[in-house]
């Protein structure tokens, strides 16, 4: 840690969350500068613990590529909250902290008695983040789902991919990573500006289908006020044309052809000039038909056949430095590799942090986000292992002795 | 008029599609963010989808979305005199927000190192494609270009299509919330210490953890996860989990998985309905009680059962397959789900309009729009904070709508304007 005092220096977080849209947030606050305590359980583990990716020929619960990166810099307490001492510790945390996060379902909040009026009897100007799914009233409050049932019920499965194929999504838990959890970090930040003036904590409220659905707006608003329906669009754009991915040269990796695509806009007149330029101006490029959108547009099908036989000669790095070198937008459709290897901008850059944990060994890590020139923020410290600082969290932050922790681990409410 | 969180913030907004949701979130919370448009007004206004449809600068959803709460003003920064405007508005600014190119704002004598001089505690945050520096840093970007160097466009998709890029600029999105984010980092540092300072965000690192575990998968494992269609990792069809046809769309279901009900509730209401076929016989009974997603991810782990096992799984997606073709999307998803059966309707933008749980909690937005006598609908708050709620207090500024009262809050005359005026500077 740098000596710089970070932003949230000083700021106490008690972080109940699992899986990715909590504890995502509060990994960002951690790399701000918060004491993070993130609050587990042995009774419930993560599922994130479980799933992996794993070091090879390890696969215990301390070693998941996917729960350490979400809880860089965090300290791991374990608590039974179905033990009456176990939850007599929540609640001196929760009294602890400043921020109390939690991505718990409706259900499990009301089962706890940890709701924000609850939460507010225990740390007054607490601010108190809830990430239901649906939010704590209405008709489907009870409703249940991970990222991979939010994306369909919030519609980016409807409106992604192309026309032709079932609705798939994108591959991925989508909205978990950034859009909840970043929605939820401005939203904290927000408000505790707002007690730094006025004293007051708050009840924020994130349900992440509200949060899910304001990044597809223009979607919603052209049903809402026009009546209009949109669908899938593949990878084109109404207004671009070229706008799309390309096949280029295969790769070879581990002794097996590998798929190499590039991504290209072309969004005006003069990037379509730069583009035909960039490809040698080849005679099809140059029909005057092509000059406009209007004309590009009518005969998108044949201009992307054509480009496609351009890029599948090259490499698609080789495809990237000519077209850019010309000022067409365009790069890589990079896979994990290229980002941790190959990339040599975001190498430059040093965005991927190299941690060493006790178990897991030396990996990669997500850095911060977003960078600030004088607190850059930094990963204070791989992930916990599970229960890795029950003493310490005991003693420091709960004022707890020696013969109490014991008891506490003997009624398993240290668990 | 309730509390706002950010009411004593002001954005000087200089943004174009990269970061403009970045000074949504701000002005939704509050912030007064003056949106400074080029003469002729900004080319945002020319993105559709347009309230009815048509095609006019006056119209646009699009814009309309992404520029809430704000004043908008118009000023020409290339020209002298629109930059002495400009760096007289930075006294009074907390925040600039810019995506220009790296380097643009310092050929106009506006970088950081300028600002700060003009407001010491300045928070200038510039959104691009690749960050302030670094091989790439003057690269030329669109959306679909910082989506697919992110690494998560690689992910999705079938694998007879190109990847798939996600619908409505998840990349501009994405690092317009991660500049939000940033910025008001750098506020709370500023309320610290007094300090202002420079907030860089790439596109390319603010997605990087959409790679879900892409990236650790291949620093693990040395395995590159790939885009693998409807069916997920696994290429077979698995009962229960992916997408469905129903009478009127699809629901994606994921039953079996951590903290929804079994597989055997999934029967009981098959049996229910009379659509059990024989699955409440053997082998299927049997199998439907084991029917899990650790027990699906164990399956390669006993290959000598695969080919008996598949033979049943294949029924039981076919039974189960039938069975929700025979219904309605809606009631799939809201049935199943109250009997803790983990369906998700695939919405369309109607069923979003239509949805009884976004209705109930109002979230869709009226904003009233008196020079075209209408009412327009409105995306609604990505989140609620009791205190301090967001809110829509503004409808999306006219171009330049603002600009003869910022100036005269800047402490301009009404000579001085119209001097302005005749330079084109404002």
């Amino acid at each position: 840690m740098s000596d710089k005092q970070q932003p949230l220096s000083g700021l106490k977080v008690a972080d109940f969350s699992w899986f990715g849209a909590g504890p995502i947030c509060a990994n960002n606050l951690a790399a701000f500068g918060a004491t993070v305590v993130r609050v587990e359980s042995e009774a419930h583990l993560d599922g994130l613990r479980l799933v992996g990716p794993f070091p090879p020929d390890k696969n215990t619960f301390n070693v998941s590529g996917y729960f350490n990166n979400y809880n860089a810099g965090k300290l791991g307490l374990t608590l039974n909250l179905n033990t009456e001492l176990g939850m007599d510790m929540a609640h001196r945390l929760i009294a602890w902290a400043d921020v109390f996060i939690t991505n718990h379902t409706p259900r499990i909040i009301e089962k706890w008695q940890l709701g924000y009026e609850q939460v507010r009897a225990l740390n007054e100007n607490v601010v108190a983040v809830y990430q239901p799914m649906q939010g704590f009233d209405g008709p489907h409050k009870y409703f249940m789902g991970f990222g991979a049932v939010l994306g369909p019920i919030t519609g980016y499965s409807h409106l992604s991919g192309f026309p032709h194929r079932a609705p798939m999504g994108l591959g991925t838990n989508y909205p978990d990573y950034v859009i909840n959890p970043g929605h939820t970090l401005v939203a904290i930040l927000a408000a505790l500006r707002y007690r730094r003036k006025t004293g007051k904590g708050q009840c924020i409220e994130l349900a992440q289908i509200e949060s899910s659905v304001a990044p597809l707006a223009p979607a919603v608003m052209d049903y809402a006020n026009n009546g209009c329906v949109q669908g899938r669009q593949g990878n084109r754009l109404t207004h671009a044309a070229p706008h799309g991915a390309f096949r280029c040269k295969d790769n070879e990796w581990n002794g097996q052809p590998e798929e190499r695509w590039i991504a290209l806009g072309v969004f005006d007149d003069a990037q379509w000039r730069a583009f035909v330029d960039a490809i040698d101006a080849p005679t099809w490029a140059t029909d005057a038909a092509l000059a406009t959108l209007d004309g590009r547009k009518q005969r998108e099908d044949e201009i992307e056949q054509k480009i496609g036989e351009w890029t599948r000669d090259r490499t698609a790095e080789e495809a990237m430095a000519l077209l850019q070198s010309k000022g067409v937008p365009a790069g890589v459709v990079q896979n994990a590799r290229d980002m941790l290897e190959s990339d040599e901008h975001l190498k430059a850059r040093g965005y991927y942090v190299y941690l060493d944990h006790p178990e897991a060994g030396h990996n990669a890590y997500d850095g911060p986000p977003f960078r600030l020139s004088k607190t850059p923020g930094e990963l204070q410290g791989p992930a916990p292992m599970l229960g890795q600082h029950n003493e310490q969290i005991c003693k420091d932050i709960l004022g707890m002795s020696d013969e109490q922790i014991a008891d506490a681990i003997v009624a398993q409410a240290l668990y | 008029m309730t509390a706002a969180a950010l009411d004593d913030i002001r954005v000087l907004d200089l943004s174009g599609e990269i970061g403009v949701y970045a000074t949504k979130l701000l002005a939704d919370l509050g912030a007064d963010v003056m949106r400074i448009e080029p003469p002729g007004g900004d080319p945002m206004r020319m993105i559709g989808p347009f309230f009815g449809e048509r095609a006019s600068p006056d119209r646009s959803l699009y814009f309309w979305n992404l520029n809430t709460n704000k004043r908008s003003i118009t000023l020409d920064i290339t020209k002298p005199e629109g930059r002495a405007v400009f760096e007289k508005l930075v006294r009074s600014a907390d925040v600039v927000v810019e995506t220009f190119e790296p380097g643009y704002m310092e050929s106009l004598g506006l970088g950081y190192g300028r600002l700060s001089t003009i407001k010491p505690d300045i928070v200038m945050t510039s959104v691009t494609a690749f960050g302030q520096d670094g091989p790439h840093a003057h690269y030329k970007w669109c959306d679909i270009v910082g989506v697919a160097m992110s690494g998560m466009m690689t992910l999705a998709g079938d694998k007879e299509d190109p990847p798939n890029r996600p619908y409505g600029n998840q990349g501009y999105i994405g690092a317009a919330i991660q500049a939000a984010a940033g910025t008001l980092m750098a506020i709370v540092h500023r309320d610290n210490s007094g300090e202002g300072q420079h907030v860089d965000v790439s596109m390319q690192e603010a997605l990087s953890i959409n790679q879900e575990t892409a990236m650790q998968t291949y620093d693990m494992m040395k395995a590159i996860r790939t885009r693998t269609g409807a069916r997920g990792a696994l290429p077979i069809d698995i009962p229960g989990i992916g997408v469905y046809e129903c009478t009127d769309g699809q629901v994606f279901a994921y039953l079996g998985t951590p903290g929804g009900a079994p597989w055997t509730a999934m029967l009981d209401w098959m049996t229910r309905e009379g659509m059990a076929e024989d699955l409440n016989d053997e082998p299927y009974r049997e199998f439907i009680g084991n029917l899990n997603l650790s027990f699906l991810t164990g399956l390669v782990r006993e290959p000598e059962k695969l080919p008996e096992r598949l033979k049943i799984m294949a029924h039981l997606y076919e039974v189960f397959a039938k069975f929700c073709a025979s219904k309605s999307k809606w009631d799939l998803y809201q049935e199943g789900q109250q009997q803790r059966l983990m369906f998700g309707i695939v919405s369309t933008p109607e069923d979003l309009v239509k949805n009884p749980q976004l209705q109930h909690r109002q979230w869709l937005q009226k904003v009233e729009h008196e020079e075209i006598g209408a009412t327009v609908a409105y995306a609604g708050p990505p989140y609620r904070l009791s205190e301090t709620p967001w809110a829509i207090r503004r409808r999306p500024p006219l171009p330049g709508e603002h600009t003869i009262d910022v100036l005269f809050e800047a402490g301009y005359s009404t000579e001085q304007i119209d001097e302005l005026r005749a330079k084109g500077a404002v």
